[in-house]
């Protein structure tokens, strides 16, 4: 039923306590909001968690959120911060938990199929900081421009398009050396 | 590698490992909603306060209880908390005070506020022949009382306090002065406001 619905009346309904209306507004934003999480984490299971967060947490403080501004913003904002925040966490508490592998395992300069290079541009992301990785997340996966990533990330948008440039450089770099 | 080509295979990686991992989200929504269950946004201070005015909330029955049971602690602690704060002010209160009636007659209370060191206070007045009524003060607040069953009339009357003559009582319908000193007027019943 709340389908045909745009994202205001559902936005609406749940500050009324529709919890059902949030379901659709959870339905229509978990993959972007758990592919920024995957993304900025590198672990599925710390992305899951995060990502059913961020949810819970928009949906409490929901009231915070101005209408007249882009909702998806606001949400990827919260998540954004989440993410960081259990990054410092792990930074000073770290983990014998691994990051996302290359799959396959084998050697870089034999992978040459579409999936293998995938594989490797993960191994890359992995080794780039977060710093550099997030605004590149948000631009290529969540096709965002750099006026909204420079506000999830609460830094300017000139920052924004030098960190994606350098990025993007040191992903080249990285995937030349195990080319 | 041309930034092109990165830019395409960046967001092919990034969407394919979204896709590998997607059974970890089939069923987000449900679980957000069971974890929520009747929970509703939490209210900012102010819209909390514009709630209770607003008529069409299921909680505003909810809001109006919670705060008129803390209005009702803060005015049980106030009277409770009052007598004992300033228990030996006297407090402005009305001499004469109509209780009741039977049989046309009305209960009335004389009350005179006299200085704590005060040792006796009497009423006097046509009403008891000018022979004077005892008012007492058994607490020791300074707060002197009496009550006399009157029946519907004018009385004058006056309070004596250690034998001094106090006739100009505040809360008299008027006050007069006869034989040089002043005595205070009341009417009860008909001759009076309650007529």
């Amino acid at each position: 039923m709340y389908r045909v619905q745009d994202e205001v009346s559902l936005l609406r309904a749940s500050l009324q306590g529709e919890t059902g209306a949030w379901g659709e507004i959870v339905s229509r934003y978990k993959d972007a909001v758990f592919g920024l999480c995957l993304g900025f984490m590198r672990n599925r299971a710390d992305a899951e968690d995060i990502s059913h967060d961020a949810f819970i947490r928009a949906y409490i403080n929901l009231r915070k959120y101005d209408l007249e501004r882009r909702f998806s913003t606001w949400l990827f904002t919260i998540a954004a911060n989440l993410c960081r925040n259990q990054l410092r966490y792990r930074k000073n508490h770290p983990s014998t938990e691994q990051p996302l592998q290359m799959a396959g395992g084998t050697d870089p300069a034999k992978l040459v199929s579409a999936e293998d290079r995938q594989a490797k541009v993960r191994g890359a992301l992995n080794q780039l900081p977060y710093s550099y990785r997030a605004p590149l997340v948000l631009r290529f996966y969540n096709e965002l421009p750099y006026q909204e990533i420079s506000e999830i990330l609460s830094i300017p948008e000139g920052t924004v398009k030098t960190r994606i440039h350098r990025g993007k450089a040191m992903l080249k770099d990285l995937l030349e050396e195990g080319a | 590698m041309k930034h092109d080509d990165l830019d395409v295979l960046l967001q092919d990686t990034l969407r394919a490992e979204v896709a590998a991992a997607s059974d970890r989200i089939i069923d987000l929504e449900e679980r957000v909603v069971m974890e929520l269950g009747d929970r509703r946004p939490r209210l900012r201070w102010f819209q909390w306060l514009g709630q209770l005015a607003a008529p069409t909330r299921a909680t505003r029955w909810g809001q109006i209880a919670v705060v008129g049971a803390t209005a009702a602690v803060f005015l049980f602690l106030g009277l409770t908390l009052s007598d004992r704060i300033a228990p030996n002010t006297p407090a402005p209160q009305l001499s004469l005070q109509r209780l009741g009636t039977a049989d046309g007659m009305q209960s009335v209370l004389f009350v005179w506020p006299a200085p704590l060191e005060a040792e006796s206070v009497a009423v006097v007045g046509n009403f008891n022949a000018w022979e004077g009524t005892d008012l007492s003060d058994p607490d020791g607040d300074g707060i002197w009382t009496a009550q006399i069953p009157l029946a519907p009339g004018r009385y004058e009357y006056a309070f004596v306090v250690d034998g001094k003559w106090q006739g100009h009582d505040p809360r008299a319908d008027e006050v007069i002065q006869s034989f040089g000193q002043y005595s205070s007027v009341r009417y009860i019943g008909r001759g009076g406001d309650d007529a």
